[in-house]
């Protein structure tokens, strides 16, 4: 993936804005049109093949989650009944739990929040993986991230390819020497999954110990680093870092604005006729 | 009566040479890790003057990197444990003044280049230790371009670090510490990462450095031959004591006190003593002064004829085990094919030594063979089974692996477990099982090992227990890659020589991935010289050897008893032609 060239503040800022808009926006189309344009920009960034797919994996988890979780429990009324997956009757477990039923409402309300936490969840991942970490970093600082905190979340994205690369090794490995994960025995399965993540651990506490003692070699204390730490780098806000973020301010309050106008004129605090087709359309499409 | 004395003093003071104060002193220094009864150092006391370049050499787990790290603060600072004594830098304990202070003066280079570089690029990855001592940017920029200057390595300024060689990858971290101009480098193991020709090319540097700018130099290895001729000191340490410290002249007088502790000596000291000479060359330049008489022609030919008769005395089965025909591989989002069409053939019984640059593409080639990878293009055929069609699992108990890294495959509580685990998978019976455990404890010299936790040991232990486990599956194909890393001499041979002994012995096969010449003309059947993703050579290994243009190109270098055959018959020809 390529970086872009936005100021690593721009990208964070975008991210709370985008995040704060999705909180605001509760119609599916415009959740929509967010998540599709997040997922537009990730497209822009020309992404690798394995980061498109481990975006898919989170997004499908997510989705799949949420409206499974909010169509099953969905308490409110009025609440429209699909299907059911365990009656009432059924012995033991529809007894105790009074029957698990699918409902429409509750499909519609996961399908709006699983949009919310998709959209911050792309834009998040786009601001990873088109941020060089050293960049990330300093503007964490310039955030008045602690310094320790900024530098382990950028280590940590830095190290977190190699350790799954890793991780994939010790599986093959253990089935090179005649392990067979899944088998009928879960506790045979399970002991397995846990003797693999010994190694793992093992590993990467020896590597963080040993990128520890080269930190600490160069100079690095939680301390010096808040006090006096200079930057060879210097990052500078551009011009297309000023549009993008003086745009998605208007757009921001824009929709804010037609919010509380909305507000006003559903609790009769406010109506004006000329503004019908903005109350329409907030309704419609807000 | 007092005023005579202190004009005395006075004039003894004017009289006497001016002596410097040592850069280093260490007192009575005994260290204990947190959690162990049984201290890793033992009451050290050493003097160090500014400009020295000090071997220290010993055993796996003697405490040589332990000494290092209390050397540059992180012992106690950031370890924990008990210390007792003093280690005074410039008359300053390190133990009163934080690290960030004590690594302006004490640099520490580490063993693995990919475990101290963090950055994605070079500018930053020097920059970083600057930063964080507060020097403004204009200086910073100064000395990124000073310290890369100093490691041959200007232009790489906006380099990405992964786009650098092992031996590259060494020399940054090395300008790292340059940036910070200190005036006592620690150098752990730093070249056991890398191949022959890079080894030198750091060694250059560190020499440079100490010669141009009086910076003091401590380097704790294994493989002593190539460093021994820069230094002037040797230190030798066994079980956290320094047994002996000697200037460079006398420390190899006797190679007995190395043989004993099973660590390596200089070659061609090892030579003139096999050959009965009291004087102890560390170069070659030394050497043919020394030898140039029939006696060690005849010892050097003695050792060409032994190499060439161990090539040829294996004449391998003719089973065929492994074919590879055309692989070609090229890692995804990359431009270059790490291998190129390679196509070789293996058989039953054979010991086979891959070589070549790092980057050259001998794990790639290993991954391959254990099905962790999977061809670009072109076919593996092992036990008359294409390799695309089968998965690691479909091996098992017939390929077995270890890497570089042994930390990735011990996953059990106990060495014994670690070595059971193989044979249990395969369900054979408990009988079975216990004997191939004992006879494996036994061969690999682990029955004190055998109830410690795998992941608790020593780095060259833990390399011995991953063999030793994967070896108890007695696999038809046994595959290393850098056996050598992390191991002393003594276990090396040790391991080498069982392994290969008792694979034979049952018609199985050995490949290993290495830089050690040496390794290959006392073990290896044959070899395959790869550059470039490409096989440039398969043959016997004193074929191979015998070009030394080829060995070049491949970064490699003789074992020091050819390139001493060389240079004698060479002088010799010379004087006869006199």
């Amino acid at each position: 993936m390529s970086t872009i060239p936005l100021h690593p503040h721009t990208k964070i800022i975008f991210l709370a804005i985008i995040g704060s808009l999705v909180i605001l926006l509760d119609s599916p189309i415009s959740l929509s049109v967010c998540f599709l344009a997040s997922m537009l920009l990730i497209l822009i960034s020309r992404p690798l093949w394995g980061q498109i797919r481990l975006l898919i994996l989170f997004v499908g988890l997510g989705t799949w989650g949420l409206i499974y979780s909010q169509a099953i429990f969905y308490n409110e009324y009025p609440r429209t009944l699909i299907f059911t997956l365990v009656s009432p009757s059924t012995p033991v477990i529809g007894q105790v739990t009074g029957g698990v039923h699918f409902y429409r409402e509750g499909l519609l309300h996961g399908a709006i929040q699983s949009l919310r936490f998709n959209t911050t969840l792309t834009i998040g991942c786009f601001i990873i993986w088109t941020t060089q970490p050293r960049d990330l970093l300093l503007a964490l600082i310039r955030l008045r991230v602690p310094y320790s905190l900024a530098f382990m979340v950028t280590t940590a994205l830095r190290y977190l390819p190699l350790i799954g690369s890793e991780a994939m090794t010790v599986i093959r490995l253990q089935r090179l020497r005649g392990f067979r994960y899944l088998r009928l025995n879960p506790i045979h399965t399970i002991s397995g999954i846990l003797n693999s993540l010994r190694p793992i651990l093992t590993n990467n506490i020896r590597r963080a110990t040993h990128l520890g003692e080269a930190v600490e070699s160069r100079a690095f204390s939680p301390e010096a680093a808040t006090a006096y730490r200079t930057s060879v780098r210097d990052l500078k806000i551009q011009m297309q870092d000023a549009i993008l973020i003086s745009a998605l301010l208007v757009c921001s309050l824009s929709v804010v604005g037609l919010k509380i106008l909305y507000f006003l004129y559903a609790n009769g605090l406010y109506y004006a006729s000329w503004l019908r087709g903005v109350y329409t359309f907030v309704r419609e499409v807000l | 009566m007092g005023l005579i004395v202190q004009f005395q003093s006075r004039f003894q003071a004017l009289i006497s040479p001016a002596k410097t104060p040592p850069c280093i002193e260490i007192e009575k220094l005994h260290f204990t890790y947190p959690g162990r009864n049984v201290p890793t150092l033992r009451g050290l006391d050493v003097k160090v003057q500014r400009g020295e370049f000090i071997l220290l050499t010993g055993p796996t787990g003697c405490g040589k990197s332990t000494l290092m790290r209390t050397l540059n603060g992180l012992i106690p600072h950031a370890s924990g444990g008990r210390r007792s004594g003093s280690v005074r830098i410039h008359g300053v304990d390190v133990a009163t003044q934080p690290v960030a202070v004590t690594c302006q003066q004490v640099g520490l280079l580490f063993q693995n280049p990919d475990e101290q570089l963090f950055c994605m690029a070079v500018e930053d990855e020097i920059a970083f230790g600057l930063e964080n001592l507060g020097v403004p940017p204009t200086e910073i920029n100064r000395r990124i371009d000073a310290a890369l200057v100093q490691v041959g390595l200007t232009g790489f300024r906006h380099r990405s670090i992964a786009s650098l060689s092992g031996g590259q990858k060494q020399r940054i971290a090395l300008a790292c510490l340059c940036a910070m101009t200190p005036q006592i480098l620690l150098l752990d193991e730093p070249t056991s990462h890398l191949d022959p020709q890079a080894t030198l090319d750091l060694l250059e540097i560190i020499r440079h450095l100490n010669q141009a700018f009086d910076i003091t130099v401590i380097i704790a290895a294994h493989r002593v031959t190539e460093i021994a001729p820069l230094c002037n000191r040797v230190w030798l340490m066994n079980d956290g004591e320094l047994i002996s410290d000697l200037p460079i002249e006398h420390a190899f007088r006797s190679l007995e006190p190395y043989r004993q502790l099973g660590v390596q000596v200089p070659e061609l000291a090892q030579i003139a003593e096999d050959s009965g000479y009291a004087e102890r060359p560390l170069t070659l330049e030394h050497a043919v002064r020394l030898f140039s008489n029939d006696r060690i022609i005849e010892f050097t030919n003695g050792a060409l004829k032994r190499y060439a008769s161990r090539s040829t005395q294996h004449e391998p089965a003719n089973n065929l085990l492994i074919d590879v025909r055309n692989l070609t591989h090229r890692y995804p989002r990359t431009s270059v094919d790490v291998l190129k069409g390679i196509s070789f053939q293996i058989r039953r019984g054979e010991v086979v030594a891959i070589m070549g640059a790092n980057g050259s593409g001998k794990t790639t080639l290993l991954l391959h063979l254990t099905a962790l990878l999977r061809p670009s293009a072109g076919q593996i055929v092992i036990h008359g089974r294409d390799m695309k069609r089968l998965k690691p699992h479909h091996l098992a108990g017939q390929v077995g692996t270890v890497f570089q890294n042994p930390d990735l495959l011990l996953q059990a509580a106990t060495v014994s477990d670690e070595v059971a685990f193989g044979p249990k998978n395969l369900k054979l019976p408990r009988q079975e099982i216990q004997h191939r455990l004992e006879q494996i404890l036994s061969i690999f010299d682990l029955n004190g090992l055998k109830s410690e936790a795998p992941y608790a040991l020593s780095r060259g232990q833990r390399q011995r227990t991953a063999v030793a486990a994967t070896f108890s599956l007695y696999p038809d194909l046994l595959l290393l890659d850098e056996p050598t890393t992390g191991q002393d001499h003594d276990h090396l041979q040790r391991l080498m020589r069982m392994l290969c002994h008792a694979m034979k012995e049952h018609h199985k096969t050995v490949i290993f991935c290495t830089h050690d010449a040496r390794l290959t003309l006392e073990y290896a059947d044959r070899v395959l010289l790869l550059h470039g993703g490409e096989l440039i050579f398969d043959g016997t290994p004193d074929a191979a050897f015998a070009d030394p243009e080829r060995i070049k190109r491949v970064s490699l270098l003789p074992p020091l008893t050819m390139q001493l055959a060389w240079a004698l018959s060479e002088e010799s020809g010379k004087g006869n032609n006199e």
